[in-house]
């Protein structure tokens, strides 16, 4: 067990933080902005779809599925920018659980 | 006895001797087994299991139906059971998977170091699931009583009989498996339906780039019929309730223990991270069909139905007029069924789309067995979460702290048959509508276990009396709007008792930091492990330190 900076660590959370904050933005605009909007998006069509209701009825969904894997796939390349092993953290969290 | 009937039959006999095959193989031997699968699932099969556990009877067999007749408002159930999986991936599930415990109780006990916080939320988690589950026993129960042609209320005791049978013999470890397969089956049955019409009806067999043409077409037609716009948005609540519901659907997903506990059993932070997003991918393939399958189903019904002689409707309609599923009735004597005239069910949008469609009797069978697999699926996972509260958090941890392992798996089992069967009897006759109940199943998740989840996780502040207050107020704010809002008539801003999770989760996370402010902060060391959360695995937090393993 060797010591790392503070300031690394503090990075290391904060670059995961920023991400979820702007996914979590992304969330809020595709499904409650939309709807809170969706009177002025009738005339607007996509697909044949009005556009208000595609976006309830496929893209809000579809970008909440890509966004899960853009967070898993950036978040693996912030582990590894860290030089996290997630070989190391399965053996870590083998133990991690209680004894019983 | 006619052929449908035996074919219908056999095929769900052979889904059940798979998924009961499936859990007799796994059978777990240890209680660590027991609960969490020995932790080496990999995301790709736990995604479809939580998919599995997830997607209900109301998704499976009501939510179509629902569009169907809500139009654009019904969306919101769309948006709300997805949007969950991005809280619950991106806030909850990693961190607690780091934290390590076996249940949302056990980590609610030691992280807030009280038992009576452990006991409120063994309590909360018996409340919700038992509150879910009475929705799929009685929707096994419609399943199995229309197919079998007996009475929905033997349907629901031969379910009772099956759940609790793989439940308590499986463990969580044959539940996974047995869900997989439960997931494969389920989508099977649900998307060879809906791709068939899309192809009939537009001569596109991918029915979600296809339907949009159809819903376009709606509002001519409607205007035609004169009858509500479908894609116009709020005509059925207001829109207050629209994004209420959403929140509470989406806040209590991310509260649900028994779809917080299937994340105990991945190995680490990153697998827990890309579970959720296969989770996702697995679910949205079936909520985005659903939408399909309303707009298709309402567009045969104007074009093939709506307009016709009474006395020369399609030969399906008749069969499910005797099961007063669809009503029909010549309000204007005029010989000729006009929209207004027809009654239709939630529920027989899906079930009757093979029919409707003119598919055989093969897949009939199918979606029936797809039915059947999406309500034992989520029907297991939810006894596993009562018997874990009640055996491991209530009855080992508070009552008989030195009660054998095998004592505890016997009392586990027995929870699990005790509970399915106390479900059972309440489902023989149901408070409410199936998706209302599942609705209030998940305002109250919101209300109790999403505030003391996301602050005991986010901030190293909150404490016991916190924690215990914000369950305790959201608990009394979610149940106290749900019945003000049924029996008493009372709303705020035209949000009924669906909606409820949105007052219930403000109210309890102002509960949560306002006494968690105005008493002694937690101890360091919980304070540590708090912090410890904000790193991966390999990095831990000690005494202001960083220390890399």
């Amino acid at each position: 067990m060797k010591q790392i900076d503070k300031k690394v660590a503090d990075s290391y959370f904060r670059e995961r933080v920023r991400l979820i904050v702007i996914f979590l933005i992304i969330w809020f605009i595709v499904s409650f902005g939309v709807v809170m909007f969706a009177e002025s998006f009738k005339a607007m069509t996509f697909n044949g779809f009005p556009f208000h209701y595609f976006m309830g009825a496929q893209g809000a969904v579809v970008t909440f599925i890509i966004l899960l894997f853009i967070n898993a796939k950036v978040s693996d390349s912030i582990d590894k920018k860290y030089g996290i092993s997630e070989e190391k953290n399965e053996q870590l969290s083998a133990g991690k659980a209680l004894d019983h | 006895m006619d052929t449908q009937f035996l074919v219908s039959l056999s095929i769900i006999i052979a889904s059940f001797a798979l998924y009961i095959g499936i859990a007799i193989y796994n059978k777990a031997k240890e209680t660590s087994d027991f609960y969490v699968a020995g932790r080496g699932i990999s995301p790709f099969s736990n995604g479809m299991a939580i998919a599995a556990d997830w997607m209900s009877a109301a998704s499976f067999i009501g939510m179509a139906g629902t569009i169907m007749l809500l139009g654009y408002d019904g969306l919101a159930y769309i948006m709300g059971w997805t949007g969950g999986y991005l809280l619950l991936t991106f806030l909850l599930a990693p961190q607690l998977r780091k934290y390590g415990r076996y249940t949302v109780p056990e980590f609610i006990g030691d992280r807030f170091e009280s038992h009576t916080a452990r006991v409120i939320a063994a309590l909360c988690t018996i409340i919700i699931s038992f509150v879910y589950s009475i929705g799929q026993l009685s929707g096994s129960g419609v399943v199995i009583g229309r197919l079998l042609e007996v009475d929905a209320k033997v349907g629901t005791m031969i379910g009772v009989v099956l759940i609790a049978f793989y439940a308590a013999f499986g463990g969580m470890k044959g539940i996974t498996w047995t869900q997989v397969a439960q997931y494969v089956i389920l989508i099977i049955a649900y998307l060879i339906p809906v791709v068939f019409m899309s192809l009939q009806l537009t001569g596109n067999p991918i029915p979600w780039l296809s339907y949009g043409k159809i819903v376009g077409q709606f509002q001519e037609l409607d205007q035609q019929l004169g009858i509500s716009q479908y894609a116009e948005p709020f005509l059925k609540g207001s829109k207050w309730q629209f994004l209420a519901l959403m929140f509470t659907l989406m806040a209590g997903t991310a509260g649900l223990p028994h779809v917080i506990v299937r994340f105990y059993t991945v190995s680490t932070m990153k697998a827990a991270r890309w579970s959720g997003a296969w989770a996702l991918l697995f679910i949205g393939l079936l909520y985005l069909s659903a939408p399909a399958y309303a707009a298709f189903s309402r567009f045969i019904l104007i074009k093939n139905v709506v307009g016709q002689k009474i006395s020369e409707l399609p030969a399906w309609t008749e069969k499910w007029i005797n099961t007063g599923k669809l009503q029909i009735a010549d309000a204007n004597g005029d010989g000729i069924l006009q929209w207004q005239e027809m009654v239709i069910s939630n529920d027989i949008v899906v079930m009757a789309t093979p029919e409707i469609a003119n598919l055989g009797m093969f897949v009939i069978g199918l979606v029936a067995a797809g039915a059947m697999a999406a309500a034992l699926s989520t029907a297991g996972g939810l006894m596993i979460a009562i018997s874990s509260s009640f055996a491991h958090d209530i009855y080992y941890r508070i009552l008989r702290p030195n009660a054998s392992e095998q004592n505890r798996l016997l009392v586990a089992r027995i929870s699990i048959v005790a509970a399915t069967v106390l479900a059972g009897l309440v489902a023989l006759n149901p408070p409410g509508v199936i998706t209302q109940i599942v609705a209030w199943a998940f305002a109250i998740a919101a209300s109790t276990f999403f505030p003391a989840l996301v602050l005991g996780v986010w901030w190293k502040r909150s404490n016991a009396a916190g924690a215990i207050a914000g369950m305790i107020v959201g608990l009394a704010v979610s149940l106290g709007y749900i019945l003000a809002a049924k029996y008493g008539g009372f709303s705020i801003a035209g949000i009924v008792d669906t909606g409820a999770g949105v007052f219930g989760a403000v109210a309890a996370m102002l509960a949560n930091i306002v006494v968690s402010l105005m008493t002694k902060e937690p101890s360091q060391s919980v304070q540590e492990e708090v912090y410890d959360l904000r790193y991966p695995e390999q990095m831990t937090y000690k005494d202001g330190q960083v220390w890399m393993r």
